[in-house]
Parts: structure tokens; C-alpha cells; sequence
């Protein structure tokens, strides 16, 4: 038999394995009873969520920007709307008294005939005040 | 040398602490790992040998000076840690060191974490029977290939002497191997 020569021969390793993932899981046991805190993995995706988020809010606000600008713009042409309906009924219909006298009933008119206790000074700034009445009342 | 002192330097920092010994241990662990592996032979106690040199390295890098390099001082530790290891356990078996080592190489054979061969079970009983001293240096030069000059830092050992005993440890590795 040839002489075993440790020079000579093929380097023989030691044979000794470990469990498996030991010196992958060894690091977080070892911080563990160190007590240092571990380091934060914030991974790859979560990262990509919150800006993902971030962009989605920007764009809803955006959105939102022409909606909330209508709505306010809907509430003055709703204040527009009823001038203009005040305009419209006052000078451009054809009702007249004689419509007015046809829609009125009883009631109504007793409530017009009640009389109203007014000073002759309160009419006349009343009608200083409103050029209009004066016409009303020739009418 | 100016990057080891750096290196320590964000090792004592609170701030950085927590990465740089995240770096130490991946550098570290490993090659730690066979040699302490090599001396103790089961992985549990290896794993427990491990854990332990880590955590005095850790409590101790406020006092290393960086007489020695960072390298040396770690294997120092771990050196030490592995033997003194050795000795409580034939202390708590109330049994000798020799007696220990013979105990561990027979039980490589049922151990699930030991792959060897028959020539790898023979070179462990081989290097069992050397002294401590040569056992140690036959280790780190044959295993872990370390220079003469590392094992010197570690050992506090001169190269010569270190040199003299490989020789001795493979000529009665030699012996043993082939009259057995």
C-alpha cells in the first residue's frame, strides 16, 4: 500500500456542514441578543405603493379641482338665475295687472285690502328712495 | 489601517453601530465558524461558541486599542472562547481534555452535520491525538490557509516556532494515518 503523504495527496477538507440558512438566520438571532435593533427592510414594492398612493391622491385632487370650481360657479349662477328671473318676469312677460287680478282669490286680495298703518313721512322717503314705485302706482 | 480605525470607529458609534456590525458579521462569521467549528467539532457548541465570541466583541471594541489588527483580535477571542469551552465541558463531565476530544471524534461519526469521509474521520482522529498547541496550528494553516504571519498575530506564537510545529503535526498526522 503507497504511503500516505498529507503533501502529496489531494487537500482532504474538514466534512463539517452546517443546518440550513444557519449563517443566513445567525445575524438576526445574534442582533436579537445583542439587543441592537435590527435594520429596517423596507422592500422594494412598499416603497413603490406609497408613491404609487402619493401619485393617485395628486391626481384625485387634481381632479377634484374643476368639480369644486363648478359647484361654487353652480351656486352663483343659481343666485344669477333668480335676478334674472326677477328681470325677466318684471320686464320682458306680459303679465299685467289684469293676470295678476285673474290668479289672486279672495283671500288674497282681503290680505291687499288690510290696512297698513304708514305715516305720511315713511311714504314719501319710500318714494324718493324707489324711482320704480311711482310708476307702480300710475300703473 | 486607516480604514480598520474608521471601520471601529463607526462600530462604537451609536449611529452607525448597527450597520457596521452587520458588515462585521458578514465578513466575520463564516471563516469564524470553521475555526471555532474546527476546535469545539459539534455545530451546536460551535454555534454556541459563535454567539458568545460575537457578543465579546461587541462589549469589548470600546477597549481594543488597535495594538493588533481587528482580525487577530476577533480570532483571539474566538481562539479562546472555543477552548475555554473545551475545558468547562470535560470540567462538568469531570472527565480529561484528551478524554473529551476522543469522546467528540467518536461521536462525528453519528453526527448529521459531519459529511466526512474515512479518510476525513481519520484526519480528525489524527489531529486529536497531537497536543493542543499543534492541533491548533495544523488547523489554521492546513484548514483555514491562513499565513504563517496571521497565525503568528493570533497565537503570539513566532513564525519560526510556528513553522517547527506544522512540521511535527504532519509528520505524526503521517505516522498515525498510515499505521492505523
Amino acid at each position: 500500500m503507497k504511503e500516505f503523504k498529507l503533501e502529496n495527496s489531494d487537500k482532504i477538507k474538514t466534512g463539517f456542514s452546517t443546518p440550513e440558512n444557519y449563517f443566513d438566520n445567525f445575524s438576526e438571532q445574534l442582533t436579537q441578543r445583542l439587543n441592537i435593533p435590527a435594520p429596517k427592510v423596507i422592500p422594494f414594492y412598499k416603497k413603490r405603493t406609497t408613491a404609487y398612493m402619493i401619485v393617485a391622491a395628486i391626481f384625485v385632487i387634481a381632479l377634484m379641482i374643476p368639480i369644486l370650481n363648478t359647484s361654487s360657479a353652480v351656486t352663483t349662477n343659481q343666485e344669477l338665475d333668480e335676478t334674472s328671473l326677477e328681470n325677466y318676469l318684471s320686464y320682458q312677460t306680459n303679465v299685467n295687472q289684469y293676470d295678476l287680478i285673474n290668479i289672486l282669490d279672495d283671500s288674497d286680495i282681503n290680505q291687499i285690502n288690510s290696512p297698513i298703518a304708514l305715516e305720511d313721512k315713511t311714504i314719501e322717503d319710500m318714494l324718493v328712495d324707489n324711482a320704480n314705485l311711482e310708476h307702480l302706482i300710475i300703473e | 489601517m486607516l480604514e480598520e480605525k474608521e471601520f471601529i470607529q463607526e462600530l462604537l458609534d451609536p449611529k452607525m453601530q448597527n450597520k457596521a456590525f452587520q458588515k462585521l458579521l458578514l465578513a466575520y462569521q463564516k471563516p469564524l465558524y470553521n475555526h471555532i467549528r474546527q476546535i469545539v467539532l459539534n455545530h451546536d457548541d460551535a454555534d454556541d461558541v459563535l454567539q458568545n465570541t460575537f457578543i465579546k466583541v461587541f462589549n469589548n471594541l470600546k477597549n481594543f486599542k488597535g495594538e493588533s489588527k481587528l482580525f487577530s483580535w476577533i480570532y483571539r477571542i474566538a481562539t479562546n472562547e472555543a477552548l475555554t469551552f473545551l475545558n468547562q465541558k470535560a470540567k462538568k463531565h469531570s472527565i480529561t481534555s484528551e478524554t473529551l476530544q476522543n469522546k467528540l471524534i467518536d461521536n462525528l461519526q453519528a453526527d448529521v452535520y459531519f459529511e466526512g469521509d474515512e479518510i476525513q474521520l481519520k484526519l480528525q482522529k489524527a489531529i486529536a491525538s497531537l497536543p493542543e498547541k499543534q492541533q491548533l496550528v495544523f488547523k489554521m494553516k492546513y484548514f483555514q490557509e491562513l499565513k504563517y504571519e496571521e497565525i503568528s498575530e493570533i497565537l503570539g506564537t513566532s513564525v519560526g516556532a510556528l513553522k517547527a510545529s506544522y512540521h511535527h503535526a504532519v509528520k505524526k498526522i503521517e505516522t498515525f494515518v498510515n499505521s492505523n
